[in-house]
């Protein structure tokens, strides 16, 4: 076996490490624990994974490779030929005689790289560039758009080369392979796939990707964690790598979750009946009655979807309650009468967020209070196992700070992971969290103190129903830790 | 919360968005649609806090995790009645929340002789006696037809305490005449106006509220 570990400690020793530390160069931490912490959100602080070496030696397969092995939802393979700076026209002509080093650290911009992980590391959106090979420059109007990732490869001849993106990686894996292989298999791609000719080829291979490499791409292996063979096989060795990252990524998800527990639990136990960021629907013989209605098992889904759609209604309405007033102003009634100071509301400074797909439930309520009203989705999952959420996609209304309220609609809060990740997202888009209401038909008390915990307290929940933390222990409404209220409204029982 | 500001009044919350509603339907460069659409907004609001006056039973269901939940029921049967015609625009706020609500219709106009109002046809279920019902009519000015109305629903029988009229404005000289004929009778309004002029019309009011919703 031709792979060798270096500088990396083994698993036993990671385990010793304190659990807020991470493993990471630079002493950069994943979580702190100091009482007056923020909530990290787990997509800022994807895994990042880099793998260089020659060109030939099958970086690409080995990535995907990669990608396919860990399955894990929200891994992004980023391949550095995405970021071949755009030639000139002179430099372009070079390139159609096979006369322009593209081999050359200085053609892959290397900072835009830099920036695209730096963002994604962030929780920021990241536009990877897309380059035409048969024009020699960026495809202007067409970009990669990503948003978040719990893991991140990047893939190409220098990812092993800037310092910096070495300081935010993870775990570095050279691919090692004899030059001759390279040249092998480069003639037979670039013939074969990409319709070169020969002599173009090896000219292009002698005179700059073969002096490049040993300059530039084989003293990489020197910054590598791990170093994998490119030839024969080298299934053992990815094995080990797979392993590896998904022991890693198995802890990481185990302390997000651990954090989301600890935010539940520090405050001082205070009932948030009473909090003043919190509105629960009072109870009233009719939202008892709908509530009745939406519980029982045996509740047909046509009533199920008029009643939602009632008790939705009504808790919308009182969101609304609490719109600022616009302007005061003077007018003539009906009966030609003046008066002044009269309330004046906009209603079109409000918009509507959804997490998909619960979040939908209140479409229809909020059609009928609201008809104009401009809706963002967001896709985020909680991942089935780990419990950790997972943005998919954004689909926002474009300059969501225009809006006064955004109503951020989900049908159930268990453990709040989805909606903080959706508030971060929003505040990522420039929306002030004042301005962000949070709607939710049923939560449980646990996750809406994550919730608060994680925006200092200064975020407004409006819920129909919480169960409190008192009551769970008791192991009273347990029905509150399952999502049935998507599953029946949407008929998908 | 509603506030009772007179005894069997109930008034709703004034809030920013209620009275920011107010504001639209009572400007008279406010288009019909809009007004028809703000209207029903608050006509659903004033359904919704009749309902919450109906009693209800305890009941106990299962849920789907198999553990009971210990809820209540809607308990008796409920009838909405409308003067027509501008009570009639209250009947889809009423169906919105009770889908096969029964309805029924009372047509009460002044007689030209005489001025005085007068019941010209009705038309209610025939089990209204057992029934709760919401008497419907938006705006409540001198209260003269409502409590017409309100002596037809008790002639068949329905008892005053299981009334409740539902109105969008009303004032306290309608308030006050009204609860002298019906004094059991729960008022539920969303807006109190300052009083009545010459023409014994709401002030500030909105105009026709009939008009302005059919036909202007």
């Amino acid at each position: 076996m031709n792979n060798k570990c270096k500088d990396n400690p083994t698993e036993q020793q990671l385990n010793n490490k304190p659990p807020e530390l991470k493993d990471k160069k630079g002493g950069h931490k994943l979580l702190t624990i100091s009482s007056n912490s923020k909530y990290t959100p787990p997509w800022t602080t994807p895994y990042i994974i880099g793998i260089g070496g020659p060109s030939g030696s099958g970086k690409t397969s080995i990535a995907s490779k990669i990608v396919s092995l860990i399955n894990v939802p929200w891994t992004v393979l980023i391949s550095t030929d995405n970021f071949y700076k755009p030639l000139t026209d002179a430099e372009r002509k070079k390139a159609f005689n096979n006369d322009y080093d593209f081999d050359e650290p200085d053609a892959i911009d290397l900072d835009l790289v830099y920036k695209c992980v730096c963002d994604l590391r962030a929780g920021k959106k990241c536009e990877i560039p897309v380059y035409s090979f048969v024009n020699h420059n960026r495809i202007s109007n067409k970009k990669i758009t990503i948003y978040g990732a719990s893991v991140i490869i990047i893939e190409g001849l220098y990812t092993l080369y800037d310092p910096r993106l070495l300081e935010i990686m993870d775990l570095k894996v050279y691919v090692d392979a004899d030059l001759d292989i390279c040249l092998a298999r480069r003639l037979s791609r670039d013939i074969v796939s990409r319709g070169r000719n020969l002599n173009g080829c090896i000219r292009q291979w002698e005179k700059f990707v073969k002096p490049n490499s040993v300059k530039y791409v084989l003293p990489t292996m020197n910054n590598a964690n791990a170093i994998i063979p490119s030839f024969n096989d080298n299934r053992i060795a990815i094995k080990l790598l797979v392993d590896y990252i998904t022991s890693k990524l198995k802890r990481k998800s185990m302390e997000h979750v651990q954090e989301l527990i600890r935010l539940g639990k520090t405050e001082k136990i205070r009932s948030l009946m009473d909090h003043p960021m919190v509105y629960i629907l009072p109870k009233t013989n009719q939202t008892e009655s709908i509530q009745t209605i939406l519980l029982n098992k045996r509740t047909k889904l046509n009533d199920f979807i008029f009643y939602f759609d009632r008790i939705t209604t009504i808790l919308l309405s009182r969101v609304l309650d609490n719109i600022p007033v616009a302007n005061y102003k003077t007018i003539i009634t009906g009966s030609n009468c003046e008066i002044t100071h009269c309330t004046n509301i906009d209603f079109n400074m409000i918009c509507g967020i959804t997490v998909i797909r619960s979040g939908d439930c209140f479409i229809k309520s909020l059609k009928m209070t609201l008809p104009n009203v401009p809706i963002g989705k967001l896709l985020i999952q909680s991942d089935s196992f780990t419990g950790e959420p997972q943005l998919h996609c954004e689909l926002l209304p474009p300059n969501l700070t225009q809006y006064k309220k955004i109503l951020l609609m989900e049908a159930q809060v268990i453990n709040g992971a989805s909606l903080i990740m959706a508030v971060q997202v929003l505040l990522d888009n420039g929306a002030k969290l004042s301005n962000i209401d949070v709607v939710v038909y049923a939560a449980t008390e646990t996750g809406l103190r994550r919730i608060l915990n994680a925006f200092n307290e200064e975020i407004h929940i409006y819920v129909a129903i919480m169960i409190s933390e008192k009551d769970l222990r008791m192991g009273r409404n347990s029905w509150c830790l399952t999502r049935f209220i998507d599953t029946k409204y949407f008929g998908s029982e | 919360m509603s506030s009772e500001p007179f005894k069997n009044v109930c008034l709703l919350p004034q809030t920013n968005q209620l009275t920011g509603l107010y504001t639209i339907i009572r400007d008279k460069n406010t288009v019909r649609s809009d007004f028809v659409f703000y209207s029903d907004r608050i006509i659903r609001l004033l359904v919704e806090e009749g309902l919450n006056h109906l009693p209800v039973i305890p009941k106990t269901v299962a849920t789907h995790t198999g553990e009971d939940f210990s809820g209540v029921g809607f308990k008796g049967k409920i009838c909405g009645v409308s003067i027509v015609r501008a009570g009639e625009s209250m009947e889809q706020g009423l169906r919105d929340c009770c889908r096969s609500v029964r309805i029924g219709k009372i047509l009460i106009q002044r007689d030209e002789e005489t001025a005085i109002p007068k019941l010209f046809y009705e038309k209610l279920p025939d089990d209204i006696s057992e029934r709760y019902v919401f008497l419907l009519d938006p705006m409540l000015a001198t209260g003269g037809s409502a409590i017409i109305a309100t002596d037809v629903l008790i002639k068949r029988g329905v008892k005053p305490e299981r009334i409740f009229f539902l109105n969008l404005i009303c004032c306290k000289e309608g308030i006050d005449n009204y609860h002298r004929a019906h004094p059991d009778v729960k008022i539920v309004t969303g807006c109190i106006d300052k009083g009545l002029n010459e023409q014994k019309y709401l002030v500030p009011g909105l105009g026709d509220f009939g008009d302005r919703y059919y036909c202007i």
